[in-house]
């Protein structure tokens, strides 16, 4: 069931063609056939690039041929951006010429009613004949940055990531380039599955299960296809890599989850609700709150337990990033004595010893970042940490010269310095295998930020997006544990 | 059960109450004590045999909405009114009846409900429910597809926003969890066994003080085209 080699998957030659065959790409700068093209050369595509026009002789300065049986190899993927009446006999030519993957983006087919249903099965029954895997029809492909490979209509924006991604929705994951990147976060793949005719995002799952670039699946979710077979995947995966999903109503299966005394009691939102949670996976209510889970999960073990302690040295993102603990279903343990004590030394007498633990200011900035989180990770009560972040490099380049440092010099230390305290905290993180999640209302633009972020320490903007994903990771593990107790 | 091949045969819509409940208890679902009676005599025998008070409903697969046809009586604690009970439904119902089912009474603060109801995409699903006069504005309802096994049924007690309300308090025991993960993998089962019932509906489950829990009512809908 479960590939373990990702070159099994059915998924694997769509995402990682060595050659691809396009048809409907032209020299006309207006057509999605064109831009998508463009797209695949605006990334670097490294294998081979063979547009089929009736007319043209070159297609964005590529060899064109008139017809498929014309390319001098078969290549391993077809991409159809072709006018609905002419994508099966295109269809049935590749086919022929033996290509055995196909991405059909064209539109016009179930999602028309009853001439396209009649339709969709036909072009299904071709691929059938043929031995092709399809993804389609009315899609937009698929997003590969690790094999330098994006199909769809708009240019790849930021860098390969860990988040795997399939998507119901057209264009979806062409949209999150420009939200993910300034986040620090990126696609490991992507696949908009459009109308699921044939690989449908059960097939995404084994792909992503088996996926070496892929520590997270996020899943866009409007109606499952294949139900059985979603939950024993996601069963399978789940216990080795977290599973996101965001979904929004609309199946016509759970409409029909009525009862005959109780009907108005289930909708198909409860059921997806046990769905998910029977197949191990973290439901999320907005698409902000995926990406977030999708960051804390792919980048941090779960705690072993649901105890949060909070550093900050404010009392307004402290206290609210308590009381998101609570709704988030976490829980702030009280420090123990000997936490107490080894605290003291570093934080003013005037500085809250409670959880969070408020610092208001610290003697030296610099423990912020070492000493302080590392003893408040080893108190025997702490799950996990949420740390407030509101540190610039003004801040350490006052404290050098503060410390006798000419001001040249303290320019000149200040990055080396925010790089030697963000991987200080990274270091206590990993060594003390407890998760951090930072959190701030700064971006990536500030360097501790982008430091810490780059650092393998998720850093969240604002107190509540940092406890629900906190309550998440715990969350995962207790269902990562449900399923092993099988 | 050939009954239910039977009665999917005779193009009924669901089993009686009495034919649904001797389903579930098949599968080990608790059902209250119940007999069913063909006479008045029968009726008031069968009162004594299972204790006053009992129930007296009106029994045949073809009535789905008992409480809408005037024909249960409850909490009967004498022979005289089990007679008067017994005459009462049989001029209330204008149908051909199996019966008059005669049955304990149970009593208890806390309720449930259970059921399946088959989806195209993912075959049997379980669910289960804070029951009540006010289930629905509690609306604390959870789901499972079948199969699933005896931790994913624990997990669907968790799931409940109202789980507390199955532990201890003000004199009640804590319910019978084991009963309760037992009765919604069976449930679970009779969907994946007869692929001809398309919905079960088991409300209420009566919690009683001691904890124990008792499936009350029942209704097992048949497909229509098979």
């Amino acid at each position: 069931m479960m590939n373990s080699n990702i070159q099994d998957s059915r998924l694997f030659k769509i995402a990682n063609p060595a050659g691809i065959a396009f048809f409907g790409a032209s020299n006309n700068y207006s057509s999605m056939g064109t831009n998508m093209l463009q797209s695949i050369q605006a990334m670097g595509f490294k294998g081979a690039l063979y547009p089929v026009h009736p007319k043209e002789e070159t297609v964005l300065g590529l060899t064109a041929y008139a017809s498929v049986s014309d390319l001098p190899e078969t290549p391993d993927l077809a991409v159809i951006v072709l006018p609905t009446r002419i994508v099966i006999e295109t269809m049935e030519a590749c086919g022929k010429k033996g290509i055995k993957h196909a991405i059909v983006v064209t539109a016009g087919f179930k999602e028309m009613g009853t001439d396209g249903i009649a339709l969709e099965k036909k072009l299904l029954e071709t691929t059938r004949a043929y031995g092709i895997t399809m993804v389609g029809p009315n899609c937009i492909g698929v997003t590969n940055p690790h094999h330098l490979l994006n199909s769809t209509f708009l240019p790849f924006e930021g860098t390969p990531g860990f988040i795997g991604m399939a998507s119901q929705s057209g264009s979806f994951i062409t949209q999150m380039f420009g939200y993910l990147g300034p986040r620090g976060l990126g696609f490991s793949t992507g696949f908009s599955v459009g109308n699921e005719a044939d690989a449908d995002i059960v097939d995404c799952m084994e792909y992503f299960g088996a996926c070496p670039h892929t520590r997270v699946i996020a899943l866009y979710i409007e109606s499952i296809r294949r139900g059985r077979a979603f939950i024993e995947t996601a069963r399978a995966i789940t216990p080795e890599k977290p599973i996101v999903a965001f979904y929004v109503g609309g199946s016509e299966g759970g409409k029909r989850a009525s009862f005959s005394h109780t009907g108005s009691l289930a909708g198909p939102d409860r059921l997806y609700d046990g769905i998910f949670r029977q197949s191990g996976v973290i439901r999320a209510y907005s698409i902000d709150e995926m990406f977030d889970f999708c960051y804390v999960l792919g980048t941090l073990p779960p705690p072993a337990g649901n105890r949060v302690a909070i550093q900050t040295h404010s009392g307004g993102p402290g206290a609210a990033a308590a009381d998101g603990c609570s709704r988030a279903g976490l829980v702030l343990p009280s420090l123990s004595d000997d936490t107490r004590d080894k605290l003291s030394p570093y934080i003013p007498a005037t500085a809250s010893h409670a959880n969070p633990v408020d610092l208001t200011y610290t003697k030296n900035p610099l423990d912020y970042f070492s000493k302080i989180p590392e003893i408040l990770l080893s108190d025997e009560h702490t799950d996990s940490m949420l740390v407030y972040l509101l540190a610039s490099s003004s801040m350490i380049k006052r404290a050098l010269e503060g410390m006798g440092m000419s001001a040249g010099d303290a320019d000149e230390n200040t990055e080396k310095i925010i790089d030697q305290q963000c991987s200080s905290m990274a270091d206590i993180m990993t060594s003390g295998g407890k998760p951090l999640v930072g959190y701030s209302f700064l971006t990536r633009q500030n360097s501790f930020i982008k430091n810490l972020q780059d650092k393998g320490i998720p850093v969240l903007p604002g107190p509540e997006r940092a406890a629900k994903a906190m309550g998440a990771l715990v969350r995962y593990k207790q269902l990562r544990d449900k399923i092993a107790e099988d | 059960m050939d009954e239910i091949k039977t009665a999917i045969r005779k193009g009924h819509q669901s089993l009686s109450e009495f034919q649904s409940k001797k389903l579930l208890d098949s599968y080990g679902v608790p059902i209250t004590r119940e007999k069913l009676a063909g006479s008045m005599d029968d009726a008031v025998s069968y009162a004594g045999d299972i204790g006053y008070p009992v129930a007296l409903k009106a029994c045949s697969h073809a009535l789905m909405h008992k409480s809408e046809n005037d024909c249960i009586r409850l909490n009967l604690k004498t022979a005289q009114e089990v007679m008067h009970a017994y005459h009462h439904i049989i001029g209330a119902v204008d149908m051909a009846l199996e019966g008059v089912l005669v049955q304990e009474m149970v009593a208890g603060q806390r309720e449930l409900v259970m059921g399946m109801n088959r989806d195209p995409r993912f075959g049997p699903c379980v669910m289960l429910g804070i029951g009540g006069i006010m289930t629905e504005i509690i609306n604390d309802t959870v789901f499972r597809v079948a199969p699933f096994n005896r931790r994913e049924a624990m997990d669907m007690i968790h799931e409940l926003r109202l789980k507390k309300m199955l532990e201890g308090f003000r004199g009640q025991a804590p319910a019978d969890l084991e009963t309760i993960t037992h009765s919604l993998l069976a449930i679970g089962n009779i969907g994946i066994d007869f692929s001809g019932i398309s919905e079960i509906d088991v409300n209420p489950l009566i919690i009683d003080k001691e904890g124990r829990i008792t499936a009350v009512d029942a209704l097992v809908i048949l497909e229509r085209d098979e």
